[in-house]
């Protein structure tokens, strides 16, 4: 467990490096972000003044050095649009996005668990057909597209809720089925086989011989074997849904970390692109490692080092 | 009688016809009786089995015919719900054949254990707990009282068919139906499962059915064996008759089949053929394509001819 738990951590610490290398290299292809700061009469003294003070003359594998020995005490230096530093500026978008993943998450889980295990259940049945239905659906709808239409029917034309913003309940709801949206066909499909798996086993064949109710075997015996894949699942889906929100975030005027980095990237605002995407990486490694952790409370096998 | 079968007849729907999986089995079962059910894979005796507590495959699985009385009580006609409610795990329990898979992997054995006393509502909370210790040192399962919050994956395949056996015995049931309980276990295991169920047998008084395919198994444990083929039971009698002065060509067959330590015959002796398919079986007698006695009349169903106390076979050379 140890040992696969330290490999674990290595694998992450390259994915970490590595993304910073790419949203480094990347960022600096986008343009000059002098032009952005100066106006354009500047003269060209001041260009070149300025281009020094940030550190953006020297050569380019310098500047990442420099990035990375600076990013390892946490400090991304400073957005040159806001003038604070940038992962203070990211940590103070995070809660709303953090709020924002896990409701969508929890969206997903709480239709796709159902759906999955009635389907499962009652196989090729009403509900095995019409969740097969929206699958295929949700599959197909990009989020931009369903948060558009989401807009479009719930805030604009019955008006029951709010189409944009941040800070009460009823602003959350629009955006988390936008996010939430997609990941429930795989989750309902991984819901589905893998308790068609165990609903097939021995041990469940027993409790039925001594007369355990059907609502027992499903919902207690069988869901919590089929758990294990669908798990693994969220933290890969939790993960994506950090990096992944900006769509849903920009749409819904949502103030998190991933508008924070699409408004940094027009802005040409190196510091706080590069704070962002490391930091997310960051998180994304981290809830797959939590993930591997986890399986420990559901599976006991894996909990005892097996 | 505990459990009297008349007549049984289950049949599978499948997509290529209907399989008649037992096709006419009649049986008996005293209190405190070992039966044995023998017979190769696909006879229909884990079928047999299955019908007993009406467990058969969803959807295909179906009892057409028969009657299947338990202390008097008509079980084919009995509700689900009710069959779940006093039958299952309550009357009548099983012990499967792998105990490896027949324990869920992600509950405490103390929680699979209490499980049937829990639904049958024979003990709740720290009544529940000592009856799950109690019936672990029944089936002789070292320190139970330490080990109810272990897992299944932290026992041994031996240990394992004790928790299996001790879920099952939790309500005391009337019938214990064991499908092959010690084929997937080793031979020093074996003998503990097999002096485990006599033990049990003489704790409870339950009937047995054991049905397995190791006829040393069945003739070390049972008083009487009723030997299946294709789906019908073709000898029954009591185990010394059987071994003795086995009748029917196919338990004859069966019998000489068996290996014998010190014998120079380097190859093993083996029944020419395969079983008819049940989905058409033949309209005589279904041995009759692979028995060395054949004659015409054989293509007639044969008579159960009763050859002494207790001891009788299906077949025209008897009569």
């Amino acid at each position: 467990m140890s040992g696969f738990f330290i490999r674990r951590l290595m694998q992450g610490v390259i994915s970490i490096i590595g993304a910073s290398i790419i949203i480094f290299v990347i960022s600096r292809l986008s343009g000059d972000p002098i032009l952005m700061l100066l106006p354009n009469d500047a003269p060209t003294s001041m260009i070149e003044e300025t281009r020094r003070n940030l550190g953006l003359n020297r050569p380019l594998w310098v500047q990442y050095l420099i990035f990375a020995q600076n990013a390892l005490v946490g400090d991304f230096g400073n957005s040159y649009r806001w003038k604070m530093p940038a992962l203070k500026l990211i940590l103070d978008r995070l809660p709303a996005t953090i709020e924002l993943a896990m409701c969508g998450l929890l969206f997903s889980v709480a239709v796709a668990v159902p759906v999955g295990v009635m389907s499962a259940v009652h196989r090729g049945g009403w509900i095995d057909r019409i969740g097969r239905v929206f699958a295929m659906l949700g599959q197909a709808m990009p989020a931009f597209w369903v948060g558009l239409l989401l807009i479009l029917v719930f805030a604009i034309k019955l008006n029951w809720l709010p189409a944009f913003g941040h800070g009460s309940w009823s602003q959350l709801v629009l955006p988390a089925i936008s996010l939430g949206w997609y990941p429930v066909a795989a989750q309902t499909r991984i819901v589905r086989s893998a308790m068609l798996d165990v609903l097939d086993s021995d041990h469940i064949r027993l409790s039925r011989a001594l007369g355990t109710p059907e609502r027992l075997i499903i919902w207690k015996y069988a869901l919590r074997n089929a758990a294990v894949p669908l798990l693994t699942m969220l933290g890969v889906y939790f993960a994506a849904m950090l990096g992944g929100a900006f769509v849903v975030e920009t749409i819904f005027a949502w103030p998190g970390v991933g508008r924070t980095v699409v408004e940094a990237v027009f802005a040409r605002d190196f510091p706080v692109v590069q704070a962002g995407v490391l930091f997310t990486s960051v998180l994304f490694v981290m809830s797959n490692l939590l993930v591997d952790l986890s399986y420990g409370l559901v599976d006991p096998r894996i909990r005892n080092g097996r | 009688m505990l459990l009297s079968v008349r007549d049984l007849q289950t049949h599978l729907h499948l997509k290529r016809g209907v399989l008649r999986a037992v096709d006419g089995v009649s049986l008996d079962v005293a209190e405190g009786e070992t039966l044995g059910l023998v017979g190769e894979s696909g006879s229909g005796k884990t079928l047999t089995g299955l019908s007993l507590l009406r467990l058969l495959p969803k959807g295909s699985g179906r009892i057409v015919g028969g009657s299947i009385k338990l202390d008097g009580q008509e079980l084919t006609t009995l509700s689900e719900a009710a069959l779940a409610r006093d039958i299952r795990g309550r009357k009548i329990a099983m012990i499967m054949q792998d105990p490896m898979t027949s324990l869920n992997p992600v509950f405490s054995i103390g929680d699979q254990v209490g499980s049937p006393l829990r639904n049958h509502d024979i003990a709740r909370g720290a009544a529940l707990r000592s009856a799950v210790v109690d019936v672990l040192q029944r089936v002789r399962l070292p320190s139970p009282a330490d080990r109810l919050g272990d897992y299944p994956h932290q026992f041994s395949g031996g240990q394992r068919q004790r928790i299996v056996a001790a879920m099952a015995i939790g309500c005391t049931p009337r019938l214990l139906v064991a499908d092959e309980p010690t084929t997937a276990l080793d031979v020093t295991i074996q003998v503990q499962i097999i002096n485990l169920l006599r033990s049990i047998q003489a704790d409870t008084g339950a009937g047995i059915i054991l049905i397995t395919h190791d006829l040393g198994v069945a003739a070390s444990l049972c008083r009487r064996i009723a030997v299946m083929y294709a789906g019908q039971i073709i000898e029954t009698g009591p185990v010394r008759a059987i071994y003795r002065s086995p009748s029917h060509p196919y338990t004859k067959a069966l019998l000489a089949a068996i290996p014998r330590l010190g014998a120079k015959r380097a190859r093993l002796t083996a029944i020419a053929g395969q079983p008819p398919s049940l989905i058409d079986p033949p309209t005589g007698c279904r041995f009759a394509a692979r028995c060395t006695l054949r004659m015409d009349k054989c293509a007639e169903a044969p008579p159960n001819v009763t050859l002494s106390d207790g001891h009788s076979a299906a077949c025209w050379k008897l009569v």
